[in-house]
């Protein structure tokens, strides 16, 4: 029906974890990268806007261009950038137009295309993705809508459905069933034994959870220091902390050791001078480093990885059974983002405006004498006719899809066409 | 006495607030909570204007009859859980307790009427603090039946890591039994202030104490205090939700069966 050629949406982009370590390096982004990226790919013409998403496990570009060879320029120019095959480049990547890569960009943001079903970094991912181009000066009105769309839908996800309510990481899980025992964690006291990678992990976890006493305790005392130093945490000599164990509410066992650590002796001791208050044990080890039999202790709560585990791919299934209704909502707001775009076209744009200039013409020319009417009906018609050459004219010669979108946004907004 | 209109509608409101609850259980609102308080709280203000009938019905404090002191045990429930709400907005016993609340009140109102006039035994200031005191001291022990039972399930839950909706909902171990804790050491106070009265005013009309209520409520006391150092001395958890539980057994027994059958002076004739 147009001759005009339309401004589409297109992502060209990669899931790098379905593509091999030698791809991998080539597509995946750095900060310095996407500015760099972005610059050329606006300096050259091939996309009109674009923000590029770069997260460990995507690289996706997404931007507006015009006419029918945006994509084939978008992959050779990324081929001869980073020192591709075009061939090589294009088996791995996925590309999609118009809806398709808008739907894409809402589902991301809704966590729906992330290995952890609904995470929500993915939100702060995307944000800083729309910054950066905002920084580099490679976004207006269009891609902009396009991402705060997606972002608002990531969050109307969230707090509607119950997609990143059940924690999927083992310390999430350990601390949401101690939470349920103890209440307000920030006056417990968290014992840490071991300090290699998981107990650096769960410690670190733990004090941004808002545990405020955090106590770490090691075979060799300067690696206990170095991480107490970065959780704000104390140290327990490795000899002592068996003694010690009645400071400790959770006690996370994190060590290699071949055999248990805490043995259910201990810890009858330690529950005698709490006076029975309740005692959370956390065996991340393997072996074990909690005796099994500690658990039969009263009042005393002791899961092993492989129990929090079966928790984790329950709570998988939860969140998974929340996916229609996430997607549902993905697909309103998306309908409404393309409504809002798709009205962004030169020819409806035109008939609109012409319509309701004809009804105020109309309006007015009714108040006017019988006998002239034609007359005015006429000239009117010539005026406007007139008034919109010029700018009708220079809309339809626009190069730039993004400008040609923007300014067909502001004629919208300021003749009030989208208001009926 | 009347036809008790006041205490029916109390009764729907409080069935209103028991839906509320359970709604509020499901998917959490503050809307949905702020109207089942409301609706609580109206009918508490209802329920409380039947009282008012009842004790003009029969010029005395309402609650020398058994259905009076149902309908007042309801009603302080009541009270108890909304302030509760309205200090720590717990809102997921509501759903375990206002079904009390309806019990009672209902219960209040179906038993039979006595007219009986009153008699110097029911009569007087130190007459109402014992009654008073002594429906004030089972509601603390109600609710800690009630914290006690869902100490139990949360526990059970944690253990068996099913994280699901209970789970979620109810409250901390550590803080039902805090609250556990504070329900049982009101009961207690109140219910020595009760054993007291009663005994003065037992000396004074009778000059004796032979009636079974008062060792009942002897083993009440004894078995709540036990509770309690118990709970500092290692007790705490289930077994001290057990005990809690035991105790309102005894309770339950005490109002009713030793009232009715071997009480002279509690058996409300």
């Amino acid at each position: 029906m147009s001759t005009v050629e339309e401004a589409r949406l297109m992502l060209l982009g990669w899931n790098l974890r379905l593509t091999d370590e030698a791809v991998r390096q080539r597509v995946a982004f750095d900060t310095d990268e996407v500015r760099e990226a972005l610059r050329q790919i606006t300096g050259q013409g091939l996309l009109s806007e674009g923000v590029i998403v770069a997260t460990c496990h995507r690289s996706e570009i997404y931007g507006l261009f015009e006419g029918g060879r945006g994509r084939e320029d978008l992959t050779r120019f990324f081929a001869e950038w980073r020192g591709l095959a075009p061939a090589e480049l294009s088996r791995t990547s996925f590309l999609a137009e118009g809806a398709e890569a808008a739907r894409h960009l809402f589902r991301v943001a809704a966590g729906l295309d992330s290995m952890a079903l609904g995470e929500t970094e993915v939100l702060g991912q995307v944000r800083r993705a729309l910054m950066l181009a905002r920084e580099s000066g490679t976004t207006r009105t269009i891609l902009h809508r396009l991402f705060e769309s997606a972002l608002a839908c990531g969050k109307r996800v969230r707090s509607e459905t119950e997609i990143a309510v059940h924690p999927l990481s083992i310390a999430s899980i350990a601390l949401e069933l101690a939470g349920k025992v103890f209440g307000d964690f920030s006056e417990k006291t968290v014992l840490v034994l071991g300090a290699g990678e998981t107990g650096t992990q769960f410690a670190e976890q733990a004090s941004e959870a808002g545990v405020r006493h955090v106590i770490v305790s090691n075979r060799t005392s300067e690696r206990a220091e170095a991480l107490a130093r970065r959780v704000k945490g104390g140290v327990i000599p490795w000899e002592e902390f068996p003694i010690q164990l009645a400071r400790a509410d959770l006690v996370v066992g994190t060590t290699s050791s071949s055999e248990p650590i805490v043995w259910r002796n201990d810890v009858e001791e330690a529950m005698r001078r709490r006076r029975g208050r309740p005692m959370f044990f956390l065996d991340l080890a393997m072996p074990h480093d909690v005796d099994p039999s500690v658990k039969e202790v009263y009042n005393v709560f002791c899961y092993a990885l492989n129990d929090l585990e079966e928790v984790a791919s329950e709570n998988r299934i939860r969140r998974a059974r929340e996916i229609p209704i996430a997607e549902a909502i993905v697909e309103e707001d998306l309908s409404k983002f393309l409504g809002w775009m798709g009205n962004l076209s030169v020819v409806p744009t035109i008939n609109e405006w012409r319509l309701r200039w004809s009804a105020q013409r109309d309006a007015e020319l009714a108040r006017q004498p019988e006998a002239e009417r034609e007359r005015l009906k006429e000239f009117a018609d010539a005026l406007f006719g007139r008034l919109l050459h010029e700018p009708m004219r220079r809309l339809k010669s626009e190069r730039d899809p993004g400008k040609k979108l923007e300014r067909l946004e502001a004629i919208r907004h300021l003749f009030d066409l989208d208001e009926e | 006495m009347g036809s008790h209109l006041l205490g029916w509608v109390a009764v729907l409101l409080y069935l209103a607030a028991e839906v509320l609850a359970i709604v509020s259980l499901r998917r959490p609102k503050a809307t949905v909570d702020l109207a089942g308080a409301v609706c609580l709280a109206t009918g508490l203000a209802v329920h409380f204007g039947d009282l008012q009938l009842r004790a003009r019905a029969l010029g005395s404090v309402p609650y020398r009859t058994l259905e009076g002191s149902v309908s007042l045990f309801g009603w302080m429930l009541g009270i108890a859980y909304l302030a509760l709400w309205i200090r720590h907005r717990e809102r997921a016993m509501g759903a375990f307790l206002i079904p009390i609340v309806v019990v009672s009140s209902a219960i209040g109102m179906l038993l039979p009427a006595h007219v009986a006039p009153a008699t110097p035994q029911t009569r007087g200031a130190l007459f109402a603090f014992h009654v008073t005191f002594a429906i004030l001291a089972y509601a603390a022990f109600t609710f800690s039946f009630v914290l006690s039972i869902l100490y139990l399930i949360q526990n059970r839950q944690i253990r068996r890591k099913q994280t699901g909706l209970l789970f979620s909902r109810l409250p901390a171990l550590e803080v039902i039994a805090r609250m556990n804790r504070t329900a049982v050491s009101i009961g207690l106070s109140v219910l020595v202030l009760a054993l007291a009265i009663g005994v003065v005013r037992a000396q004074r009309l009778w000059g004796s104490l032979v009636d079974p209520k008062i060792e009942w409520a002897l083993v009440t006391l004894i078995l709540y205090a036990l509770l309690l150092w118990l709970d500092r001395r290692g007790w705490r958890g289930t077994r001290v939700a057990a005990l809690s539980i035991l105790g309102f057994g005894v309770v339950l027994f005490s109002y009713t069966v030793v009232n009715m059958y071997f009480s002279t002076a509690h058996n409300f004739r």
